[in-house]
């Protein structure tokens, strides 16, 4: 997808009525953030056909809907993505700018034990571990791209099954959601598109059903710590028996 | 004004209406509202959600459930969208459109997330072709259209569209069909039936400009 002048409203006008690619909405979500020319044709878009929307005969909703919502609201300073999928780069609350820093010193420290941790990886491999889970992950189309075994201990091996073409700028980088208020958080990244063993993110043990996916982001990983790319290819982990 | 109209209607659906303002100062009531909400929210005030809840949940839930059919499914996205209006609204920018439209938007991808979520076995596509035979979607899909207020400029500018360029344009907004899914419905190969919803919409955008 290549955003012009030419095509930015009809593009904006794919996006609202939902008939752009996974890949292709994430592009747009993020390019919404720095070019307002395209927020503006989606601003424009959503209000052209929100009365399709808003002439709707109202549900009867059920009487306790409002209390499940009311009882899984986070605080707002710690207000977590819910899912990686609609993930967009997090512009920060007014006021709360040292929190985004805490995020950054973490993602880099982060990164550094993932470094520490490869090298110690060598001695840990000799040990023989079985997955507790393990995710197969699918692009857009249905078609196997990798399978993730997470072994709960901080590593995770990632197996490619196909060849990705992944430009000289950018870097594949693999994902988790341990849970919605934790949000996305990164497994590490695949340096030239190579099956790898992650380690050191220490993370939650795996769950059943918990969802993979690897994203492409620019060299060195994503900047802001979350999903910024398009999503390559996206899977829900089975728990290993 | 074909607005203001719209508004004013759902306007009195929604509250106890007293008749003694005009429309017009309605209108700016009802969109300062979700702004304000938006902003208590955002503030952490959790009245704000409410207020939205309270106006808005009912439509929400059937917006969902016009595209993901299961009422069950339609609660679940609705009450995830709540969530992620909660912690985004700071995000919200009043120069990039209605606070409506925002919140819509956010209901409108989580349904359409978990439509194409792949691992939703009860939603895969052979199942969504099955169902659409019995048209009853598509009937619905189409009243969307003719339920529009008689003043809509989106009502006349769908209007005259040519029959299946409207069908694919509403198909894909209010179902969340897919290109492929339009086309195998209107029976068109897909390149066919991108390139009519793309010319279907660039006419749609001339007519409202």
């Amino acid at each position: 997808m290549k955003l012009s002048a030419d095509n930015l409203s009809h593009i904006a006008d794919e996006y609202v009525l939902g008939l752009l690619s996974e890949a292709e909405a994430a592009e747009v979500e993020n390019e919404i953030e720095r070019n307002s020319a395209l927020a503006n044709a989606v601003a424009e878009a959503r209000e052209r056909f929100l009365p399709l929307d808003t002439n709707i005969d109202p549900a009867a909703v059920s009487p306790d809907l409002w209390d499940s919502i009311a009882t899984r609201l986070p605080e707002q300073a710690t207000a977590a993505e819910p899912s990686i999928a609609s993930v967009s780069p997090r512009v920060p609350m007014a006021g709360n700018d040292n929190a985004r820093t805490g995020w950054r010193a973490t993602a880099i420290s982060a990164v550094a034990a993932s470094l520490m941790l490869a090298v110690g990886l060598v001695w840990s491999m000799a040990r023989v571990a079985e997955p507790l889970v393990v995710a197969v992950l699918l692009n857009e189309a249905g078609e196997v791209q990798a399978v993730v075994e997470d072994f709960g201990n901080d590593t995770a091996s990632i197996r490619l099954l196909t060849d990705f073409n992944v430009p000289a700028d950018r870097t594949m980088q693999v994902w988790t959601l341990p849970s919605r208020e934790m949000g996305p958080m990164s497994l590490g990244l695949l340096e030239d598109a190579h099956s790898a063993r992650l380690s050191g993110s220490t993370l939650p043990k795996p769950q059943d059903a918990q969802l993979y996916e690897i994203t492409l982001e620019q060299a060195g990983g994503s900047p802001t710590g979350r999903p910024t790319g398009p999503i390559l290819a996206k899977g829900f982990a089975k728990l290993a028996r | 004004m074909s607005a203001a109209k719209t508004a004013e209607m759902e306007y009195s659906q929604l509250r106890e209406y007293s008749g003694r303002e005009d429309s017009l100062t309605l209108v700016t009531d009802q969109s300062t509202d979700f702004e304000a909400a938006l902003a208590a929210c955002a503030k952490g005030d959790r009245s704000g959600l409410r207020d939205i809840f309270d106006a808005e949940a009912g439509r929400l839930v059937a917006v969902a459930q016009r595209i993901l059919k299961r009422r069950e499914l339609a609660e679940e996205v609705v009450q995830e969208a709540f969530i992620r209006i909660w912690t985004h609204a700071h995000q919200y920018r009043p120069e990039r459109g209605s606070a409506r439209g925002w919140i819509y938007a956010i209901v409108r991808n989580r349904a359409l997330n978990m439509l194409r979520d792949g691992s939703r076995e009860d939603l895969v596509a052979e199942d969504r072709l099955e169902t659409m035979q019995d048209g009853e979607q598509l009937e619905q899909i189409m009243a969307a259209w003719h339920r529009l207020d008689h003043n809509s400029r989106l009502k006349e500018c769908l209007g005259r569209l040519d029959e299946a360029r409207r069908r694919g344009i509403l198909m894909a907004y209010v179902g969340g069909y897919t290109h492929g899914e339009i086309a195998g419905r209107l029976r068109l190969p897909l390149g066919t039936a991108k390139s009519w919803i793309r010319r279907g919409l660039l006419t749609l955008r001339e007519c409202m400009a």
